[in-house]
């Protein structure tokens, strides 16, 4: 047995292995979303902001709100076609 | 903290889970990003258009088709 499998009363500086598996995983996903943040507003800064003006117009705006809705529909529909077990 | 103390059959199934789970969101957000460019031309709208979703799932599953013919060819070289 070891100190992580048993943690043993008194050892508050020792981190549980099964801490230690949270925050890598949150670290992970951290990675992944601003990752995920950078594409997102590269493919929607092309596809909205064709012609930067003084302000972001209203029409940009909700481009904006589409895009990124769309983009995350995008992936779910990529990682169905790649996972969810149909051929074509 | 001592590393050394960890359990390591358990971390070492911990991370080759994360390492296949990383693994699986980097093609499918590379592949994202490729199909996006080929299948959204127009302004993104309100909802997919039924081609535009066609071609993306379509897109996904010609890249994976055409990774093992590439494969295929790469092993015929040899």
């Amino acid at each position: 047995m070891d100190s992580f499998s048993s943690p043993s009363p008194g050892s508050s500086q020792q981190m549980s292995a099964q801490d230690l598996k949270k925050q890598l995983q949150s670290q992970l996903a951290l990675e992944y979303a601003q990752q995920f943040l950078e594409t997102v507003r590269g493919k929607c800064f092309e596809k909205c902001i064709t012609k930067p003006g003084s302000s972001l117009s209203g029409s940009e705006s909700s481009c904006i709100s589409r895009c990124v809705d769309r983009y995350i529909e995008a992936t779910g529909i990529i990682s169905k076609a790649l996972f969810g077990g149909s051929q074509h | 903290m001592d590393f050394s103390k960890l359990d390591s059959s358990d971390m070492q199934q911990f991370y080759s889970q994360e390492q296949q789970l990383a693994m699986v969101n980097e093609m499918v957000s590379k592949l994202t990003d490729a199909c996006w460019d080929k299948c959204i031309t127009g302004t993104p709208g309100n909802k997919f258009s039924s081609s535009e979703s066609t071609c993306l799932s379509n897109c996904a599953h010609r890249y994976i088709e055409m990774s093992l013919l590439i494969m295929k060819k790469f092993q015929s070289l040899q």
